[in-house]
C-alpha cells in the first residue's frame, strides 16, 4: 500500500506542477489583447455564436493589431458563480476589458464605477430597441447593450381550448388585447371544463422570474415599482394601481384559476391548458413536446387603461472602467450586439433581436408564436426598474406576491404593499 | 517560544539547573516533532481559513459594499446595532434554532440506527450501504425536483396516501407553519447517510475481541449494546454530535433550492441570510457582522455542550 | 456463529429493503429519467413508470449521446478525477498527520489549537469566499490547478475525525514500536494509518465527494476552460434555458457513478481492515 500511495502522490504532484507552469500565455505577436468574460459555456449554442463572432472580429481587425479573447465562465441559476467571479476579480483589480452582466445589475455596476459609459464610442444608438436602451442606461448614460431580448407571454394549448368550446379566432392579439375580466372569463371556462388550474403563472418560482412575469400587470394599471428617477418606492409602489393588479392575481388564485403550487411542466404535458412563460419555452416545445399544438397570446390588460405592457430584458455586454483599451473594448461591445451578431444569435436560439434593423430581418423568419413575442416586445416592452438597490427591490416585490397569495391571511393588500414599499425605500435610501 | 536552556519567568530569563534542562530539552524536541506534524495543516488552515476569517471579522465593522471594495470605511458598531433591529435576522435566528433542535435527534438517531443495522456481515450489505448513503451524493437538482413533486399539496403522492388513510391533505412547504419541519425531515433524510458512514467507521473500529470476551460472560444483545457498543462509541458519538450540530446551524442549501426562504421568511436561515445580504444585496460588511455574531453564538453552544458531555481525554 | 433464517431475520430484511427504497428512489428516478424523452419524464411523474426507463430501448441512450455531443465531458471528468484524487490523498496525509499530533503527541498550545480547530469548523464558507480568492491571487496561483486543490486539503472536520480514531489506539502499541526503533513518522505511517483504515477510507471518500461536487470555487479561480471540473459542465447544462431534463439527468448520472464507485471501493477497504484484524489490535 505504501509504494502505491507514494507513486500516486508523486504522480499527482507532478501533474499539479505541470498544470501550474502553463499559466498566462504572453502575447508574442505584439498584438493588443482585449479580454472578454461571458456567463455561458462555449459548448452551448449561444456560446458558439459568441465564439464565431469574436473570430470574425479578430479577422476584421487583424490589420489594426487587435485581438479579442473570449473566456467562458458558465453561470449557475441566477448568475451565481459567474457574478462571484466578477466580484472576486473586482477586489483584486483583475477584471477583463469586457464583461457580461444581467440587465438589473446595470445601475449597481455603473454607480460603483465597475463599468464605463459607452456614449463616447458607440454613436449609432437610434437603432436600439427602446427597452434595450432603457435597461442599459443609468443617469442618462448608456453603459451596456443587451445580448438579445426576451419577453413573456401566455402559451395556450389549442386542442384544450377548442375542446372547452373556445373559438381560437376570438383570442386576443397585440393590437387587440383582452382585459383582465375577459381573461378571467376564459379561465372560468377552462376551469369548469377540466377541473384543474387553467394557467400556470409561475407563482411557485420565488426568484427573478416572478418579478419578470408579474410586474407588467402593475405597469398595465399605470402603476410602477419605483419612481422614474429611481428615488422613491413609498408612494409609488403602494398605490392604487398596484392594489388593482394584485387584486386581479389574488382573484385568479381564489377562484382556483391558477395555483401557488403548479405541477412541473403541467402545460407541456397537457395537464393545464395555459402557462405564462418566456420565449425560451418555444425551443423547449419544439424539441421535447412536438405533439402539443400551442399558440401564444399577449398579456391581458387593465380594464381601466387598456394599456398593454410586456416585460423585457436580458444579459448585456459592457466594458469595464479598468480597461486600458476603452476604444477597442467599446468597439467589441458594439460588435457583439450589432446587426450581424444579433441575427446570428436569433437564428440559433429562440432569442429576440435588440435592434430595429435585425428585428426587420427576423420578423420574416420567425414562427407565428415568436412573432407574437417580437411584436409585443417592440411595441410594449418595458425594462425592469433601474436602481442600485435592485436586489432588495425585486425581493420585496417577490415577497409581496408571496404574501398576497395567502389571500385568507392577507385580505388587506394595501397593508402588505405598505410594508414592502417601506423595505424597498430603506434599501434605496441606503444605496443612493 | 522560550530559548533553550533559559526559562522565562515574568519576563526575566534565569538559567536552569542541568536536570531541568534535559527535561526542557525533551519538551522542546516534542514540540518540534508535533509542530512538524501539524505544520502543513496549520499553514493551509491559516492561509485559507484563519486569515480570511480575521478579514471577515474586520469587515463586520465596516460598510464594505461588494462592488466598491476600495471605498469601505470603519463604521464601528453600526452593523451590529442595525442587526438587532432587523426583523428578518431575528426571524432567521429563531428558524435556525428551531431547525437545529428538531434535526439533531432525528438525523443522528436515524444515522445510528442505520449504522447498527448495517454493522454485520451480510451478503447484500454493500447494496444497502449504497442505498442509505446515496442521498448524500445525489445532486440537489434531483432531490429538490422529486421532493417538491412528492410534497405538492394538491397532486403530490404523499397527500394522496394521507387522504387514502383518511387524513386531510397537508400544505407542507407552502405553509409558514409546516415548511421548516418539512425541511427538517428532508435534510435529515438526505444527511443521515453521512453520519451513518462515520458511525460505521466507529463501530468497525471497536476491536472484535471485546465482543468475544463479552460473549463468554454470557450477556444478551441488549446488554451488549448498552454496556459495550455505546460506551466504546462515545468518542465517535461526541464527534458526530458536535459536527452535526455545527453543520445544522449552517443550514443553507435545502431552503435555498426548495423554498427560497419562504413562505413569508419561515425557512430563512441565518446562513441563507448571510448569503443573501452578502452576495445578492452585496452588503459584505453587514453580512460579516451577522457571521461574527452567529459564529459567537454557535461557539457558545458548542462550548456549553462540550462542558456538559465531558470527553474522556487521556 | 451459525446463521439462522428465523422470522427475525426475514423481518430484518424487510426492514432493510423498505429503508433502502426510501433512500435510493432518487437515484433510480435519475437513471430512469435519463433514459427517456423529456415529455415522458413528466407524464410518468405520478405513477410507477417514473422509475422505469422508456419502453423503447432506442430511446435509452439518446440523451447521453446529445450530452456527449454538446459537451467534452471526458475532459471535465478527467479534471474532476484529478482534483478529487489529489484532495483525497492530500487530505488523508495532511489531516492524518495533524490528527496524530492532537491525539498522541504532547506539545505546548495543544488546548488552544484544538479550540481554534473547533472554531474553524464554525466559519460559514460563504463569508470568506472572496478573501480566499484574494489570498490565492496574492500568491499568484490564479488559473492554476493548485488553486483548486490547496484550499481543500486541510480541514478541521477531518483533523478532528482522525484525532478521534487515533485516540482509540492503545499507547502500548506505539511504545512497543518505539522500542523497536521506529521514529514518530514511522509510527504514524506504519501503525497509525494502517490501523485506522475505517477513518482513512471515510476521510478519503468524504474529501473526494466534496471536491467532486464543488462548483463555485473552481469557477472562481480558473478561467482556462481546459481545467474546469465536471460541475461546471453540469451547471452549464442545467441553467441555460430551455433546460432539457433528460439531458440534465444523463449528465448527473454520469457524474454520480464515480462517486458511488469510490464509495463502494472505500467500504470494501474498511471491511478488509476488519477481516484481517490481525493488523495488530489486541
Amino acid at each position: 500500500m505504501k509504494k502505491w500511495l507514494l507513486v500516486s502522490i508523486s504522480l499527482l504532484l507532478m501533474f499539479a506542477a505541470v498544470g501550474c507552469s502553463k499559466s498566462e500565455s504572453v502575447n508574442s505577436d505584439g498584438k493588443k489583447t482585449i479580454t472578454m468574460w461571458v456567463h455561458i459555456s462555449d459548448e452551448n449554442e449561444e456560446g458558439k455564436v459568441y465564439k464565431k463572432r469574436v473570430e470574425a472580429f479578430n479577422k476584421k481587425y487583424a490589420p489594426d493589431n487587435i485581438k479579442a479573447k473570449i473566456e467562458f465562465i458558465p453561470r449557475s441559476g441566477n448568475g451565481g458563480g459567474y457574478e462571484d467571479k466578477v466580484n472576486a476579480a473586482l477586489t483584486t483589480s483583475t477584471l477583463p476589458d469586457v464583461i457580461t452582466l444581467d440587465g438589473p445589475n446595470t445601475a449597481a455596476y455603473a454607480k460603483s464605477g465597475v463599468i464605463a459609459p459607452l456614449d463616447e464610442y458607440v454613436k449609432d444608438q437610434e437603432d436600439l430597441l427602446p427597452s434595450i436602451k432603457q435597461q442599459g442606461t443609468y443617469k442618462d448614460k448608456l453603459y451596456a447593450i443587451g445580448v438579445s431580448e426576451s419577453s413573456v407571454g401566455i402559451y395556450y394549448n389549442k386542442r384544450m381550448l377548442q375542446e372547452a368550446g373556445v373559438d381560437l379566432n376570438t383570442l386576443p392579439t397585440v393590437d387587440n388585447p383582452w382585459t383582465w375580466d375577459q381573461f378571467l372569463a376564459l379561465c372560468k371556462t377552462l376551469k369548469d371544463k377540466y377541473d384543474k388550474p387553467a394557467i400556470d403563472m409561475q407563482l411557485q418560482s420565488k426568484d427573478e422570474m416572478l418579478t419578470y412575469a408579474l410586474t407588467p400587470f402593475v405597469w398595465s394599471a399605470d402603476g410602477d415599482i419605483i419612481s422614474k428617477d429611481g428615488k422613491k418606492a413609498e408612494g409609488v409602489f403602494n398605490k392604487k394601481p398596484t392594489v388593482e393588479a394584485l387584486t386581479f392575481i389574488q382573484t385568479m388564485l381564489k377562484e382556483g384559476y391558477t395555483t401557488r403550487t403548479p405541477v412541473k411542466q403541467a402545460f407541456e404535458t397537457e395537464k393545464y391548458p395555459m402557462k405564462i412563460s418566456g420565449v425560451w419555452t418555444v425551443t423547449d416545445m419544439k424539441t421535447n413536446y412536438q405533439k402539443v399544438d400551442y399558440g401564444v397570446i399577449p398579456y391581458p390588460v387593465s380594464p381601466k387603461t387598456k394599456k398593454l405592457v410586456s416585460p423585457s430584458g436580458s444579459w448585456q455586454f459592457a466594458m469595464t472602467q479598468t480597461s486600458e483599451n476603452k476604444e477597442w473594448a467599446a468597439k467589441l461591445v458594439d460588435w457583439m450586439t450589432n446587426k450581424d451578431s444579433n441575427v446570428e444569435l436569433s437564428r440559433t436560439i429562440a432569442a429576440l433581436p435588440v435592434r430595429y434593423s435585425s428585428e426587420k430581418v427576423m420578423a420574416k423568419e420567425f414562427s407565428d408564436q415568436m412573432n407574437v413575442f417580437l411584436k409585443q416586445l417592440k411595441e410594449t416592452g418595458h425594462a425592469r426598474p433601474v436602481t442600485p438597490a435592485y436586489p432588495q427591490v425585486t425581493r420585496a416585490f417577490q415577497q409581496t406576491i408571496d404574501d398576497i397569495s395567502f389571500y385568507d391571511q392577507n385580505k388587506d393588500i394595501q397593508k402588505v404593499l405598505d410594508t414592502h414599499a417601506k423595505e424597498m425605500q430603506s434599501a434605496i435610501d441606503k444605496a443612493n | 517560544m522560550s530559548k533553550i536552556g533559559w526559562k522565562e519567568n515574568r519576563g526575566v530569563y534565569t538559567f536552569l539547573r542541568p536536570e531541568e534542562r534535559t527535561k526542557n530539552k525533551t519538551r522542546w524536541k516534542e514540540n518540534v516533532v508535533a509542530y512538524t506534524f501539524l505544520g502543513p495543516a496549520l499553514l493551509l488552515l491559516s492561509m485559507f481559513l484563519v486569515i480570511p476569517s480575521i478579514m471577515s471579522v474586520y469587515y463586520s465593522f465596516t460598510d464594505y459594499y461588494l462592488l466598491t471594495p476600495d471605498m469601505r470605511k470603519f463604521v464601528g458598531l453600526d452593523n451590529f446595532i442595525n442587526l438587532f433591529q432587523d426583523p428578518i435576522f431575528l426571524k432567521s435566528l429563531v428558524n435556525t434554532l428551531e431547525f437545529v433542535v428538531w434535526v439533531i435527534p432525528l438525523q443522528i438517531g436515524a444515522a445510528l440506527g442505520l449504522a447498527l443495522l448495517l454493522n454485520k456481515q451480510r451478503k447484500a450489505n454493500t447494496f444497502f450501504k449504497v442505498a442509505y448513503f446515496s442521498p448524500v451524493v445525489m445532486s440537489l437538482v434531483v432531490i429538490s425536483v422529486l421532493w417538491l413533486y412528492l410534497l405538492n399539496p394538491n397532486e403530490g403522492i404523499i397527500n394522496n396516501v394521507l387522504t387514502y388513510f383518511g387524513i386531510s391533505a397537508q400544505p407542507f412547504l407552502t405553509s409558514p407553519k409546516q415548511a421548516i419541519f418539512t425541511i427538517v425531515v428532508v435534510s435529515a433524510w438526505q444527511g443521515a447517510g453521512f453520519q451513518m458512514l462515520i458511525f460505521l467507521a466507529g463501530l468497525q473500529n471497536i476491536p472484535g475481541d471485546v465482543y468475544e470476551a463479552a460473549q463468554l460472560d454470557g450477556i444478551n444483545k441488549w446488554q451488549r449494546f448498552m454496556y459495550i457498543t455505546l460506551p466504546l462509541l462515545k468518542p465517535t458519538s461526541i464527534f458526530i454530535f458536535i459536527t452535526t450540530l455545527i453543520g445544522a446551524f449552517k443550514l443553507l442549501v435545502q431552503p435555498m433550492v426548495m423554498t427560497q426562504g419562504g413562505p413569508v421568511n419561515s425557512t430563512m436561515t441565518v446562513v441563507y441570510y448571510i448569503y443573501q445580504t452578502g452576495f445578492t444585496d452585496r452588503m459584505v460588511g453587514y453580512a460579516s457582522s451577522i457571521a461574527l455574531l452567529f459564529g459567537t453564538i454557535i461557539g457558545l453552544v458548542t462550548i456549553t455542550q462540550r462542558k456538559l458531555v465531558k470527553e474522556d481525554e487521556d | 456463529m451459525r446463521r439462522k433464517f428465523g422470522p427475525l431475520t426475514i423481518l430484518e430484511y424487510i426492514c432493510l429493503v423498505l429503508l433502502a427504497v426510501l433512500f435510493i428512489f432518487p437515484l433510480f428516478w435519475m437513471v430512469a429519467s435519463s433514459m427517456k424523452p423529456e415529455a415522458e419524464i413528466y407524464n410518468d411523474m405520478s405513477n410507477i413508470k417514473a422509475f422505469l426507463p422508456s419502453f423503447h430501448p432506442s430511446d435509452w441512450f439518446v440523451s447521453y449521446k446529445q450530452v456527449l455531443l454538446r459537451f467534452h465531458l471526458l475532459g471535465y471528468i478527467g479534471n474532476s478525477l484529478f482534483y478529487g484524487l489529489c484532495v483525497a490523498v492530500g487530505s488523508i496525509i495532511i489531516n492524518g498527520m495533524a490528527g496524530y499530533a492532537f491525539a498522541k503527541l504532547n506539545f505546548s498550545g495543544k488546548k488552544v489549537l484544538f479550540g481554534l480547530l473547533l472554531a474553524i469548523l464554525i466559519v460559514p464558507f460563504e463569508t470568506i469566499l472572496i478573501s480566499q480568492f484574494t489570498i490565492i491571487h496574492s500568491i499568484g496561483l490564479v488559473d492554476t490547478r493548485l488553486a483548486v486543490i490547496l484550499p481543500a486539503l486541510a480541514g478541521a472536520f477531518n483533523i478532528y475525525l482522525f484525532r478521534n480514531f487515533f485516540m482509540a489506539i492503545p499507547k502500548e502499541i506505539i511504545e512497543s514500536a518505539k522500542l523497536d526503533g521506529a521514529n514518530t513518522w514511522q509510527v504514524f505511517w506504519r501503525i497509525m494509518l494502517p490501523m485506522s483504515k475505517p477513518a482513512v477510507a471515510t476521510v478519503g471518500t468524504l474529501a473526494f465527494i466534496g471536491s467532486w461536487n464543488d462548483y463555485i470555487w473552481p469557477l472562481m479561480v480558473l478561467t482556462d476552460k481546459s481545467k474546469f471540473p465536471i460541475q461546471v459542465a453540469i451547471t452549464a447544462i442545467n441553467s441555460t434555458d430551455p433546460v432539457y431534463t433528460n439531458q440534465v439527468m444523463a449528465v448527473l448520472t454520469i457524474s454520480t457513478v464515480p462517486l458511488i464507485i469510490i464509495y463502494i471501493v472505500a467500504q470494501r477497504y474498511i471491511l478488509e481492515g476488519i477481516g484481517g484484524s490481525g493488523t495488530g489490535i489486541k
